[in-house]
C-alpha cells in the first residue's frame, strides 16, 4: 500500500527552490519545473521549519522537506522567506504597553517586521502558550504575533506581560 | 465606483482612465509593516510606495488573472502575466476582504467580464476617530465609547426596584445613626453616674435606653437584610435571564468556536458577582461613608484635637487601597482564568469520557487536571496572599491611630483635662470608624470581580449575532417552497471557502439529493438554507425573496430539520414530538407519530407518549429516536424540509421503516437530503453532487448514473464495491 498513502520525504537532492521573476516561490521536482508552489507548516507550532508539505498551486503534495537545514543554504534562504510571507507571525522585541481600554485589550508591539498593534476582546481566547514561554497573540481580525519566550524580553515587557499571564 | 481609502492627490493625477479602486496595504512586499498604494482602473494597475514613487505598473491587457492567495495571519495578492505570476501586494489578514475584491477585480477586467461590485461586506470597518478596527455588524466604536462604562450599565439593572432599594436606604440611614448611640450612652454613664456616684434610677433608666436602641438597631437590620436579599434575588434572576437571552440570539458560528460548558459558569457565577456588588457593595458603600462622616461629627464634637489623631492613618490607608486596587483587578482575571482553563478541561474529558476510557487514558487525564489544578492553586495563592497582607497592614495602621488617642487622651484624663466617659467614647467611636476603613479594601475586592463579571457579561451581551435580523423583515406567510441558490460562497473562514459560486434552482416540492465525498460541502449547503450562517457572497432566495430580507423566526417555521444526532430534550416523548408547536392536541401528536413509523413502539412503551426521555434520549435506540425526529418534523409541517444522515446510524430493517416515514413526510415539501448511502436518494428528483465545494453534476439517479466517467457514477460504484466486500465478510 505504499504510493498514494505514503507521506513522501524529500531527499535534498530531489528539490531545487528559487524566486521567479514576480517574486513568487518556483522549483524544480523530481526534475520537473513548477512555475509557482505553495508551502505549508505541517507542524506551524511546535516544529517552525521542519516538516514542510511543498504544494502545486492546485493542493497537490509533491512531498515533504524534513527538516530545511538539510537543503542548500540557497534554497534554505528562499524557503524560510516563503515561510515568513506565508507565515505572517511578527516576533516580538518588546511589549511596550499593555493596556485595557472600554473593553478591549490594547497591545502595543515592536516587532522584528515593525511596529504593530494588536486588539483584543478578552486574554482567554486570545493568547495560545503552545509549550514552553511561547506565547502567540491572535487579534480580533486574526493578526497574529508571536513572543518566542517571553522570560528573555527586557524588564519593562515583562512587568507588562507578568500582570495578564 | 468603490474606493476604500482616498489616493492622494498627486497620485490620483498619475491615472488615466476610469478609477475603480483604491486601497492601502498594511505590509511591504519583504513583508515588514507598512504601507503601500494600489490603485486600480479600467486600463492599468498601479503601485506606490507610501512617499508616493511608482513601484509597479502593468496595464490590464498584459494580465491572466489575478488571485489573492490567503496565507496564516495575512495574504498575497498576485497577478498572472503572460509572462510568469507575480506579487503585488502583501497584507495581514484584517485586510484579506478587500484584497480578495480586488483579485476578483483585476481578474474581471483582464478577462473583460462583467465587474463585481464591492458589498459592505468587504470593506474591514475603522472607528474614524482612533482608527482601530470596529467589530464586525456595530458601527459603534468600543475605544471611543464612553456610555459603555459597565457600573453604570449594570447599576440599570437596579432600576425596576427603586421604591424598595429607597426603603433599604432610609432603613440604612437609620440604623447607622442609632448605632452611634450606645457609645454615646455608654459615656454618659461614665461620666455621669458611674463617676458622679448618682445612686438614684438614671442608671436603669439609661440602662433601658440602650436595650432599647440595641432591639430597634435588630429589627431595622433584619428588614433591611430582607429587602437586600429580595431585591438581589430578583436583580440576579433578571440578568441571569439576559445573558442567556444573548446567548440564544447569537449565531452558530459563535458557539462553533467557543466550548459551550464555559457559558454554564458564565451565566451563573458572573451575575452572582454582580448582584453581590450591586445588593451588598452598593449599601456598603452608601453605609459605611454616611457612618463614617457621622462618626467623625460626633468625635470632633466631643474633642476636636484628639479627634484629629484619628485621621492621621486615614491617608496612608487610602493611599494603600489606591496602589493595590489595579493590581487587584488583574489578578482576578488571571485567577478567573485558570478557573475557566480548569472548567473547560473537566468538561471536555467528561464530555469525551468514552473516548477517555476506551483508550485507558485515565491517568493522563488526571495529570492534565492536575496542571491545571497547580495553576489554581498557584493563581489563589497569590491573590489570598495579597488579602493576607492588606488585613494586617490596615489593622496595625489603624491600630497607630488608637494607640495616639489612649496616650494622648490618658495623658488628659490622668491631668484632668478630660473626663474618662469621653476617652471611652472616643475609643469606641475610632473602633467603629476603623472598621468600614478596613473594609474598603474587601469593597475594592468586590467591586473588581464585579467589573471583570461584568465586562465578560457584557461581552456576551454585545457581541453582535452574525446573521443579523432583517431591519424590515419581508412578511412571509405561507411560502409556497421554492430556493434559488444565487452565486453563494461561503467558508467558515472567510479567506477558505468551503462552498464556490454555488448556482441552483430548485421548484417548489422538489427532492433534492445532495450528494458528494466527506468535506465537498453538504452540510454547509443545508446550514445556509436554514440561515445558521450568512453567506459570503451571493445571495439564497425563497420564493424569490432574500433569506437575509426574512425573519429568522419566520424562515424556522417554514423548515424543519432531521438530523443524523437526534437531539431529545429532557422531557415526556409528547413534548419532545410537541416542540415546535407546544400546543398541539393529543390527536396531531398521535397522528404525526403515526406518519413517522413512531405510533406503534410509543404506544408500546409502558408510559407511552408520557414516557420521559432522559438527557440525550438515552432509553430509546437510535431508529426510535430518529422517528420520534421525524415526527417532531410531521407536527412542524414547514414547506422546506432537511435530511442530513437522518438514516445513517441505523440497521437496515429500521432503515426501511424511516425511509418509509420520510417518503411520507417529504410528499408536497422541498426537501434537500444527504445521504450516506447513495441507494437511499434514488427517489429524489435530482441528485446535486459537490465537490470541493463545487455543483459538479446536476441529475437524476439514472441521468447521473448513464454518465460513462461521470462523478455519481464513480461513487456508486465505489460504494457497491464496498458493500460487497462487506457481504463478503458478513
Amino acid at each position: 500500500m505504499s504510493g498514494r498513502y505514503d507521506i513522501r520525504l524529500f531527499k535534498p537532492e530531489e528539490i531545487y527552490f528559487s524566486r521567479g521573476k514576480g517574486g513568487v516561490l518556483q522549483g524544480v521536482v523530481d526534475g520537473k519545473p513548477y512555475e509557482e508552489l505553495v508551502i505549508f507548516r505541517t507542524f506551524p507550532f511546535r516544529y517552525a521549519s521542519e516538516y514542510i508539505s511543498v504544494r502545486t498551486t492546485g493542493g497537490e503534495e509533491l512531498g515533504i522537506i524534513r527538516d530545511i537545514a538539510e537543503l542548500s543554504a540557497e534554497c534554505a534562504a528562499e524557503l524560510d522567506k516563503e515561510l515568513q510571507f506565508r507565515y505572517f507571525l511578527p516576533k516580538v522585541h518588546r511589549v511596550a504597553s499593555v493596556k485595557f481600554k472600554s473593553d478591549l485589550w490594547i497591545w502595543e508591539l515592536e516587532t522584528h517586521l515593525g511596529e504593530t498593534r494588536l486588539t483584543m476582546r478578552n486574554l482567554h481566547e486570545h493568547l495560545q502558550f503552545p509549550g514552553g514561554n511561547r506565547i502567540v497573540l491572535t487579534d480580533m481580525h486574526g493578526k497574529r504575533c508571536e513572543i518566542t519566550d517571553w522570560h528573555i524580553l527586557d524588564a519593562h515587557s515583562r512587568r507588562q506581560l507578568e500582570d495578564v499571564l | 465606483m468603490s474606493i476604500m481609502d482616498q489616493l492622494p492627490e498627486q497620485l490620483r493625477k498619475q491615472m488615466t482612465g476610469e478609477l475603480l479602486l483604491s486601497v492601502k496595504t498594511d505590509l511591504l512586499p519583504d513583508g515588514r509593516f507598512g504601507e503601500q498604494w494600489l490603485a486600480v482602473t479600467d486600463r492599468d494597475i498601479r503601485i506606490w510606495q507610501k512617499d508616493g514613487s511608482p513601484a509597479m505598473k502593468f496595464a490590464v491587457s498584459e494580465l491572466k488573472a489575478a488571485r489573492a492567495v490567503g496565507a496564516v495571519g495575512g495574504g498575497t495578492l498576485l497577478v498572472d502575466t503572460l509572462d510568469c505570476p507575480v506579487v503585488i501586494a502583501r497584507y495581514t489578514a484584517a485586510m484579506t476582504p478587500v484584497f480578495n475584491f480586488a483579485a476578483k477585480l483585476i481578474s474581471a477586467l483582464a478577462k473583460s467580464e462583467e465587474l463585481p461590485v464591492l458589498s459592505e461586506r468587504d470593506i474591514p470597518k475603522q472607528c474614524p476617530t482612533c482608527g482601530n478596527p470596529l467589530h464586525e455588524g456595530t458601527n459603534v466604536c468600543q475605544l471611543c465609547m464612553n456610555s459603555g462604562k459597565a457600573a453604570a450599565r449594570m447599576l440599570r439593572y437596579a432600576k425596576p426596584y427603586k421604591g424598595q432599594l429607597a426603603v433599604a436606604a432610609c432603613m440604612l440611614i437609620l440604623t447607622t445613626l442609632v448605632e452611634l448611640v450606645p457609645p454615646y450612652l455608654t459615656k454618659v454613664i461614665i461620666d455621669d453616674v458611674l463617676q458622679a456616684r448618682n445612686l438614684g434610677s438614671t442608671l436603669l433608666f439609661l440602662i433601658l435606653g440602650l436595650g432599647v436602641t440595641t432591639l430597634m438597631l435588630s429589627a431595622m437590620q433584619t428588614v433591611r437584610g430582607y429587602i437586600g436579599v429580595w431585591v438581589g434575588s430578583k436583580l440576579m434572576g433578571d440578568l441571569r435571564k439576559d445573558i442567556y437571552g444573548s446567548l440564544m440570539r447569537l449565531s452558530i458560528s459563535f458557539f462553533d468556536r467557543r466550548q459551550t460548558s464555559q457559558f454554564i459558569g458564565r451565566v451563573n457565577s458572573d451575575s452572582e458577582a454582580m448582584r453581590q456588588f450591586m445588593t451588598d457593595g452598593v449599601v456598603f458603600v452608601c453605609g459605611e461613608s454616611l457612618r463614617i462622616v457621622a462618626i467623625f461629627v460626633i468625635m470632633l464634637s466631643l474633642d476636636w484635637k484628639l479627634s484629629l489623631f484619628a485621621l492621621l492613618p486615614v491617608p496612608v490607608m487610602i493611599a494603600v487601597s489606591m496602589t493595590i486596587w489595579p493590581k487587584i483587578g488583574r489578578r482576578w482575571y488571571q485567577q478567573w482564568r485558570s478557573i475557566f482553563r480548569l472548567n473547560t478541561l473537566v468538561g471536555d474529558s467528561l464530555q469525551g469520557i468514552r473516548v477517555v476510557k476506551a483508550f485507558g487514558r485515565e491517568r493522563e487525564e488526571m495529570t492534565r487536571y492536575a496542571n491545571a489544578n497547580v495553576e489554581v492553586v498557584r493563581n489563589n495563592i497569590r491573590m489570598e496572599g495579597l488579602w493576607q497582607f492588606m488585613f494586617p497592614a490596615f489593622n496595625f495602621i489603624a491600630g497607630i491611630g488608637t494607640l495616639l488617642i489612649w496616650f494622648n487622651g490618658g495623658n488628659k484624663v490622668l491631668h484632668e483635662d478630660m473626663q474618662l466617659g469621653v476617652l471611652m467614647a472616643l475609643v469606641a467611636y475610632l473602633g467603629m470608624l476603623f472598621g468600614p476603613l478596613q473594609w474598603v479594601s474587601q469593597m475594592i475586592n468586590w467591586a473588581s470581580n464585579a467589573m471583570a463579571a461584568a465586562h465578560r457579561v457584557f461581552e456576551i451581551m454585545d457581541t453582535p449575532s452574525e446573521v443579523p435580523e432583517a431591519n424590515r423583515p419581508v412578511p412571509l406567510g405561507t411560502i409556497q417552497g421554492m430556493v434559488r441558490f444565487d452565486k453563494v460562497t461561503y467558508g467558515y473562514e472567510k479567506h477558505h471557502p468551503v462552498l464556490k459560486e454555488i448556482d441552483l434552482q430548485v421548484k417548489q416540492g422538489e427532492m433534492i439529493g445532495l450528494v458528494g465525498h466527506s468535506g465537498a460541502g453538504k452540510s454547509t449547503f443545508i446550514n445556509l438554507i436554514c440561515r445558521f450562517y450568512d453567506t459570503d457572497e451571493g445571495d439564497i432566495y425563497i420564493d424569490g425573496i432574500s433569506i437575509r430580507q426574512i425573519s429568522q423566526s419566520d424562515l424556522r417555521k417554514q423548515i424543519g430539520v432531521v438530523l443524523q444526532e437526534t437531539f431529545l430534550f429532557d422531557g415526556s416523548i409528547a413534548d419532545n414530538i410537541a416542540y415546535s408547536k407546544p400546543d398541539a392536541s393529543p390527536e396531531e401528536i398521535m397522528r404525526a407519530a403515526k406518519i413517522a413509523n413512531a405510533h406503534e413502539f410509543i404506544v408500546r412503551l409502558p408510559d407511552g407518549y408520557d414516557t420521559r426521555v432522559g438527557e440525550r434520549g438515552h432509553k430509546l435506540s437510535g431508529g426510535e429516536k430518529q422517528r420520534v425526529a421525524i415526527a417532531r418534523a410531521i407536527i412542524h409541517d414547514p414547506r422546506i424540509l432537511i435530511l442530513d444522515e437522518a438514516t445513517a446510524s441505523v440497521d437496515t430493517e429500521t432503515e426501511q421503516q424511516i425511509q418509509e416515514a420520510i417518503s411520507r413526510l417529504i410528499q408536497g415539501r422541498t426537501t434537500f437530503a444527504i445521504a450516506h448511502r447513495l441507494s437511499t436518494l434514488r427517489n429524489a428528483d435530482r441528485l446535486v453532487v459537490l465537490d470541493h465545494g463545487k455543483i459538479v453534476e446536476v441529475g437524476t439517479h439514472e441521468e447521473l448514473l448513464g454518465k460513462e466517467k461521470g462523478f455519481y457514477r464513480k461513487l456508486v460504484d465505489a460504494q457497491k464495491e464496498l458493500s460487497q466486500i462487506k457481504g463478503v465478510e458478513g
